[in-house]
């Protein structure tokens, strides 16, 4: 959720199709506001002003970060994973 | 159809939650109606948001208004709570259960334990809510909202009314024929069924009624109080009853084993076995909704 609002502000439905598109995962309404919630609690992210009762929301500076890391992170295990795999072929 | 369920199933959330994300959530679910799936996964989104409540959320209630949500959910509990209390004291009644609680120490403590905290706890509830009802009727009286205190009594005095017919036709029937019919367990069951009905109907009522009265910040906190000791009572009777159906089941197998209640369905242990899942559900209700008004306890000051 936090990557699908890396390119900007949005609100819940948009939150839903984008992860669909980008995860393959079909978010429950329950699920995406409970994680709504949750995300807010912790300060990664925050509401702005509604439009017409829905309301969007965008990643904060700490969210940012916390992505940032996060991805970071994921990215450093696909290339040593990607690297093991490409060994692995190598090496009989 | 499943559109509406969802509106509905919506109304499982926490006030505050509701307060906070319902808008949004109603027009979502406007713009992409969920399937079976989908309510699944709001009802476990609800259960969710009340085991888990969002701080964020939580802080933007009147915290006079959350510990009045305790006080009046504790209650709703109470009510089904006392609902399988009468359930196990109606299975326990006969003259075999007194003799095994004589001949056998532990069913007997179980059972005074049950009798003890149940005495205790109504006491207490009783004592709890004597000073909102004087409130909400001095409010209902200033205010000219009669409406406050009849809805209520109203399920009760209803309740009264069938119970006095049904006593009246039971004595006529006594008079002219012996023995239980099955004509009188289906009036046990369904005055039974009525009973919870008018007395969950009363509960609302009663929430209804301490959300429509202003009350000074000491009497909401021996509301709160007094559904805190209510529902740890209801913890020790839900044990004392698991105690006393598990010392039957060892002690006194074939009572455990006999038939039991209006229609002869489940056997002592099951009916017993029933009671305790349902009182165990709304004790831990109890428990985590007064949790939850100690929380904002603190800042009831401006209430």
């Amino acid at each position: 959720m936090l990557t699908s609002l890396a390119d900007g502000p949005k609100h819940g439905y948009a939150i839903t199709a984008d992860v669909q598109e980008l995860a393959g995962i079909n978010l429950g309404p329950g699920t995406l506001y409970g994680a709504l919630s949750r995300l807010e609690d912790r300060g990664l992210i925050e509401a702005l002003p509604a439009e017409d009762r829905r309301r969007p929301y965008r990643l904060t500076s700490s969210g940012r970060t916390a992505l940032e890391e996060q991805l970071r992170s994921l990215e450093a295990v696909a290339t040593r994973g990607l690297r093991r795999l490409r060994a692995a072929e190598v090496s009989p | 159809m499943t559109a509406k369920l969802a509106r509905l199933t919506l109304r499982l959330y926490p006030h505050a939650f509701r307060r906070r994300y319902g808008d949004e959530m109603r027009a979502l679910l406007e713009q992409s109606p969920p399937g079976a799936r989908g309510i699944l996964d709001l009802m476990h989104g609800a259960l969710a948001a009340h085991l888990h409540p969002p701080e964020l959320a939580a802080a933007s209630v009147d915290p006079g208004n959350r510990v009045r949500a305790s006080a009046g959910g504790v209650l709703v509990c109470w009510v089904v709570f006392a609902a399988a209390g009468f359930a196990f004291y109606k299975t326990t009644e006969d003259a075999p259960f007194s003799a095994a609680g004589r001949a056998h120490l532990l069913l007997g403590a179980a059972h005074v334990a049950v009798q003890a905290a149940a005495v205790t706890a109504s006491a207490v509830v009783v004592l709890g809510a004597l000073p909102l009802i004087w409130a909400a009727c001095r409010h209902a009286r200033d205010e000219h909202r009669l409406r406050i205190v009849v809805a209520p009594i109203l399920p009760l005095a209803l309740f009264g009314c069938l119970t006095a017919i049904l006593i009246a036709l039971a004595g006529g029937r006594r008079a002219g024929q012996q023995g239980v019919t099955g004509l009188g367990s289906v009036a046990f069951t369904l005055w039974g069924l009525i009973g919870l009905a008018c007395a969950i109907a009363c509960a609302v009522g009663c929430r209804r009624a301490l959300f429509a009265t202003p009350l000074r910040p000491g009497r909401l906190l021996v509301a709160l109080g007094s559904a805190t000791f209510v529902s740890f009572a209801m913890m020790v009777i839900a044990a004392a009853v698991a105690a006393y159906a598990i010392a039957l089941a060892l002690d006194a197998s074939r009572l455990s084993a006999t038939a039991n209640g209006p229609f002869q369905v489940l056997s002592t242990g099951a009916s017993l076995a029933a009671q305790v899942i349902v009182m165990v559900v709304a004790a831990a209700i109890a428990v985590t909704v007064s949790r939850r008004g100690w929380r904002v306890a603190g800042r009831l000051g401006g209430v």
